[in-house]
């Protein structure tokens, strides 16, 4: 496993893709910084962390599109699956490849917490709660993406697939508002990535929703495998 | 020791193996020898792991491929028929990656690697990004790949495949020495490639084994035919008279105009006749030289029907005879390329020269 975490990593990184991620997610978020905290002097990150949740939605899909779709069209995943690794180990592996991706990107916007502590008040608690909940929320995304990959040869394909997905989910998020009907809503909140972090963007840890977003993102890290699995039957 | 019993494995309605069975001891070197789409692939994903049969089961030193995937698949290396290389690395990151699947720890990693990089000659290309090397060195990362962690097995499909001729000796020599303290299975559709490494060749049509035999005893089951392609100057239908006449001489026709006033013909002896003195005598007497003798090129394409005509114990017709003569002809007006038997026809090196030796085992 730590072989495929080492080396798909290192892909990210010798390929443009790990930088246009890291970028698009550092340029949108310095935006949203500028504008919501700098510019009007708020020492409030809420808003950063929120535009983060939405903003992963379009990008998660650049991330997670070559996870498994790139060895399928390079037949790497011969030599994968005819080494002496689990199906569980190389799903794990390439999971946690990108999810480390994300994790440099978002490690560079503990410094926008240094800067509001630096000239203001901040609510340590809050933003530890917001942190974590961002690791959280990510596992879903990046699950979710690797999933799709795991299905299709094309990363384009994979890519706009994963995006149509979040978009579905997003809509559904939207409908939440619309319906008045208490068991859909009950439903959709099962399936709204995005309602689940009120909690958190109010400043309140919800350990519920934190586990919400494990097991979600288990469940489609677990479909990978199966995904894996069932390619020798067919 | 590698066990295969009643392997099946069908693709929708196909049949891409079919009830396959077969026992491959300890250090012996094995050809699958076969032509494309006979079930040799699919053979070999399912032994390491990479697919499933619908039934029965492959065992690698004793343990079931399925049961226990990942013990099995720890003593095989594997060179699919597409090398599967990561293109964005180079040679060293390539192999260092697979050493560290692999999860090797016999072998000291530097030594280990360098001494695999020198024996399939990749020493000088150790450093290069694999996108950039040609198909013959990619080739050759692909057997570097399964020779990491010294697997007492080997599967390589079709390792010979994209190289120039000397390289292809190269290789088959790396994959002889290999042999001496391993097991190997190796795929390919030449046969002299077999007679070159094998000591034991199973000969695969259609998803099953039609033969399963030393490569000395299968060119000779096959030489056994005696057929020759004489080039003669001479008027064809004079010539064909005298060639029917000669003593020995079951089936003789004219194939081909090949030079200004010379024809290519068919000579057939009857079994266990040597016909080439007589023939040549008979013809000088008449002054028709002979320009070229050889024995007819078989393709894998007439072995098939040969070795499968003998599983059903139907002896070669005489009128067959004449179509062979049509798929001859045919191979002599097309590019070599043009038609893939054509273009692995097969020539049974120097059996023109050995008739008096090959007599004796027959």
């Amino acid at each position: 496993m730590l072989a495929i975490y080492k080396r798909d990593l290192r892909a990210y990184f010798s390929s443009p893709l790990g930088y246009v991620f890291v970028a698009a997610f550092l340029i949108v978020t310095n935006l949203v910084f500028l504008l919501t905290n700098l510019l009007t002097g708020s020492n409030a990150l809420g808003t950063v962390y929120m535009v983060i949740l939405y903003l992963l939605m379009v990008i998660v899909p650049i991330l997670t599109m070559r996870t498994f779709s790139e060895d399928y069209k390079q037949r790497t995943d011969q030599l994968l699956l005819t080494s002496p690794v689990k199906a569980s180990g190389i799903v794990m592996g390439k999971f946690l490849a990108a999810y480390t991706v994300y994790v440099i990107a978002l490690v560079f916007t503990v410094i926008y917490v240094l800067i509001v502590a630096a000239v203001g008040d901040v609510n340590m608690a809050s933003i530890f709660g917001n942190y974590i909940a961002l690791l959280g929320v990510a596992t879903v995304y990046i699950a979710i993406g690797c999933f799709i990959s795991s299905l299709t040869e094309n990363q384009l394909v994979s890519a706009i697939a994963t995006l149509g997905v979040f978009a579905a989910v997003f809509i559904l998020d939207m409908a939440y508002d619309l319906v008045n009907v208490d068991w859909i809503k009950t439903i959709l909140y099962w399936v709204s990535i995005f309602r689940r972090y009120n909690t958190f963007y109010m400043g309140v840890f919800s350990i519920a929703d934190f586990f919400y977003y494990l097991s979600i993102s288990a469940v489609f890290v677990f479909l990978t495998v199966r995904v894996l699995e069932k390619k020798r039957w067919s | 020791m590698i066990e295969v019993s009643g392997l099946t494995k069908t693709y929708g309605k196909k049949r891409g193996i079919d009830r396959l069975s077969f026992t491959i001891n300890d250090g012996e070197i094995v050809g699958f020898l076969g032509p494309n789409g006979a079930g040799k692939s699919t053979t070999m994903n399912i032994i390491t792991g990479y697919l499933s049969a619908n039934s029965g089961a492959a065992r690698i030193g004793g343990i079931d491929v399925l049961e226990d995937p990942v013990a099995a698949k720890r003593n095989v290396g594997y060179l699919p028929e597409q090398p599967p290389l990561y293109l964005d690395m180079t040679v060293e990151e390539y192999l260092n990656f697979i050493y560290d699947l692999k999860g090797v720890k016999e072998f000291k990693r530097k030594a280990h690697l360098a001494e695999i990089c020198e024996l399939v000659g990749l020493k000088d290309h150790y450093k290069r990004l694999i996108r950039n090397l040609s198909k013959g060195y990619k080739q050759r990362v692909g057997l570097a790949q399964a020779l990491v962690g010294n697997p007492e097995v080997l599967i390589l499909d079709e390792p010979t495949v994209g190289l120039d001729p000397k390289q292809i000796i190269e290789i088959r020599n790396v994959i002889k020495n290999l042999g001496k303290n391993r097991t190997i299975i190796l795929s390919t559709h030449i046969l002299q490639e077999v007679s070159a490494i094998c000591e034991r060749v199973l000969v695969i049509n259609n998803g099953q084994i039609v033969a399963d035999d030393k490569p000395d005893n299968l060119s000779a089951l096959i030489t056994g035919d005696r057929k020759l392609v004489v080039r003669v100057a001479g008027p064809k239908d004079t010539v064909r008279h005298i060639l029917r006449s000669v003593d020995g001489v079951q089936f003789a026709d004219v194939t081909v105009q090949s030079e200004k006033g010379s024809y290519d013909f068919l000579v057939e002896a009857k079994p266990n006749v040597d016909i080439r003195k007589p023939m040549f005598a008979a013809l000088a007497k008449a002054g028709y030289p002979i320009l070229q003798l050889k024995s007819m090129d078989l393709s894998l394409e007439d072995i098939f029907i040969k070795l499968t005509e003998d599983k059903k114990k139907v002896k070669v017709s005489q009128n067959k005879q004449p179509k062979k003569v049509k798929t001859e002809e045919g191979s002599e007006t097309k590019t070599p390329l043009e038609d893939t038997f054509d273009a692995l026809d097969v020539n049974l090196g120097g059996a023109d020269f050995d008739f008096e030796d090959k007599e004796g085992e027959i």
